[in-house]
């Protein structure tokens, strides 16, 4: 993932739980990663170019991250889309067996919601001990309360001034996760254009899970504004979007430190 | 996009999955650890002699320090660990027993212990190299952190070249990337200890006896 990983547990007696929290980074980076044509991933992808459409036995992490993509792109109708070439429509998965098929050569990129699901998986390790905060680049989750025995705050970094703070929220037992056009070089695509999509300069999501908030912010980056905070009111989670201009648009609910 | 009752039900049961998918994946990591370790109690009981091969293998190189996590401290200062597998060169090790139910705390893990120290080396004369059938064969082996496959290519009789197919340990096998090409150096699953990574290396050098067992 080359992300910086940052965990803090209030409590004593965690250093047992946080080396096992950081191995699950390593776990679901070792099995999703493009960077190493013997990860599980690339010979997922591989399978199809010698055969298409056989089915491919996945490990848990796999199967499920590939799921919650498969999931996401239906209900985002595409913003969101696993595959960078290629469409999401052609995996099929089967949860009986645990296998993944592709009917045709494609790539696909698990990068964001592999993250997302390093950071739930940490966190549920971590649960025990009620009072912690993950930070993994930027996708963030929060458990319990901070040293103040608050919610945790939580900056939303200015989209043109890297050290200034444009918003700042509340979060316990929440992920937040920033989709942002500054983010080294990054540039989100519409999937269903393949344009890139200008219309956003960062949006945030609040939601239960890092995995959820991580692709929805890239879905609702993708949709801009307007229909992007549609869609977040529509799958009953918070955000924040920030416009080239910064005009902002925000969901209704969204938590605000006084 | 439009709504629609079946959009909505998409997007509710894409909450759900959410949080079912993290479930799933975290019991079934400690599912797959634990008869990890149940096999690894058989195959330690056969387990080879620990004949330091010449030379020793070097430890990783430490270019990174060693993996200090956030101590249970109220000060807000952020401890960072990099996640990138090729810098990492501790690997925290569970409870050598069989991974309890995982909500249960373990104890604190102790840091690997260092492979013995070489024995004085005394390299014995290669013995004649086995001869295997050509083809390409796979074998898995087994650690307290995951299983591994290794892939093995023979040709006219010799290792050809020899692999990791499958990388299922909780760490990246990038901590263990030289120890493939030993395998057709040497013409023999015989390859090095690697320092913070045993049970990586181990699990390799079983999965390359098994395939080497198929080859013959």
């Amino acid at each position: 993932m080359g992300t910086i990983v940052t965990i803090e547990v209030l409590q004593p007696n965690a250093d047992a739980a946080i080396d096992r929290a950081f191995g699950w980074f390593r776990e679901i980076e070792a099995r999703c990663t493009r960077f190493n044509p013997a990860s599980e991933l690339m010979q997922l992808v591989a399978q199809p170019v010698a055969q298409p459409s056989v089915p491919v036995p996945a490990s848990p992490i796999l199967f499920e991250a590939v799921r919650f993509s498969l999931m996401a792109a239906e209900a985002t109708e595409g913003a969101f889309d696993p595959t960078t070439t290629g469409h999401y429509k052609d995996i099929f998965i089967d949860p009986e067996q645990n296998t993944i098929t592709l009917t045709r050569p494609l790539t696909l990129d698990l990068g964001a919601v592999a993250k997302g699901l390093a950071v739930d998986a940490a966190a549920r390790e971590l649960e025990p001990f009620e009072d912690f905060a993950i930070d993994a680049g930027g996708d963030l989750y929060l458990g319990g309360l901070n040293p103040n025995a608050e919610p945790w705050t939580v900056g939303i970094r200015h989209p043109r001034r890297e050290r200034e703070v444009i918003h700042t929220l509340r979060a316990s037992n929440q992920a937040v996760c920033t989709s942002g056009d500054y983010e080294r070089g990054y540039h989100i695509q519409d999937p269903r254009t393949g344009e890139t999509a200008r219309s956003v300069a960062s949006a945030t999501v609040i939601a239960p899970s890092a995995m959820l908030a991580d692709a929805l912010a890239t879905a609702a980056f993708v949709l801009g504004p307007d229909e992007g905070i549609r869609l977040l009111d529509r799958m009953g989670v918070e955000g924040l979007i920030f416009t080239p201009d910064l005009e902002r648009a925000e969901t209704r609910g969204l938590p605000r430190v006084a | 996009m439009a709504e629609s009752p079946s959009n909505r039900k998409v997007a509710n049961s894409l909450v759900a999955l959410s949080s079912a998918a993290v479930l799933a994946v975290y019991a079934a990591g400690y599912t797959r650890t634990r008869g990890a370790a149940a096999k690894f109690e058989t195959q330690t009981a056969e387990r080879r002699p620990a004949p330091m091969p010449a030379p020793a293998a070097p430890a990783p190189p430490a270019n990174e320090p060693p993996i200090t996590e956030p101590g249970p401290a109220l000060s807000q200062a952020p401890k960072t660990e990099s996640p990138k597998p090729s810098a990492t060169t501790v690997e925290p090790q569970p409870d050598p027993a069989p991974a309890p139910p995982a909500a249960v705390v373990e104890t604190a893990p102790a840091p690997e212990a260092p492979p013995p120290s070489p024995p004085p080396p005394a390299p014995p004369a290669p013995p004649p190299a086995p001869t295997w059938k050509d083809g390409t064969y796979t074998g898995w082996g087994t650690s307290r952190h995951g299983d591994i496959q290794a892939q093995v290519v023979i040709e006219s009789g010799r290792i050809a070249s020899a692999t990791i197919a499958q990388c299922l340990t909780r760490y990246s096998c990038s901590v263990i990337e030289k120890l493939p090409p030993e395998v057709a150096q040497r013409q023999s699953a015989e390859v090095d200890y690697v320092s913070g990574a045993t049970q990586s290396a181990n699990a390799f050098y079983y999965a390359v006896v098994e395939a080497l067992n198929k080859a013959k």
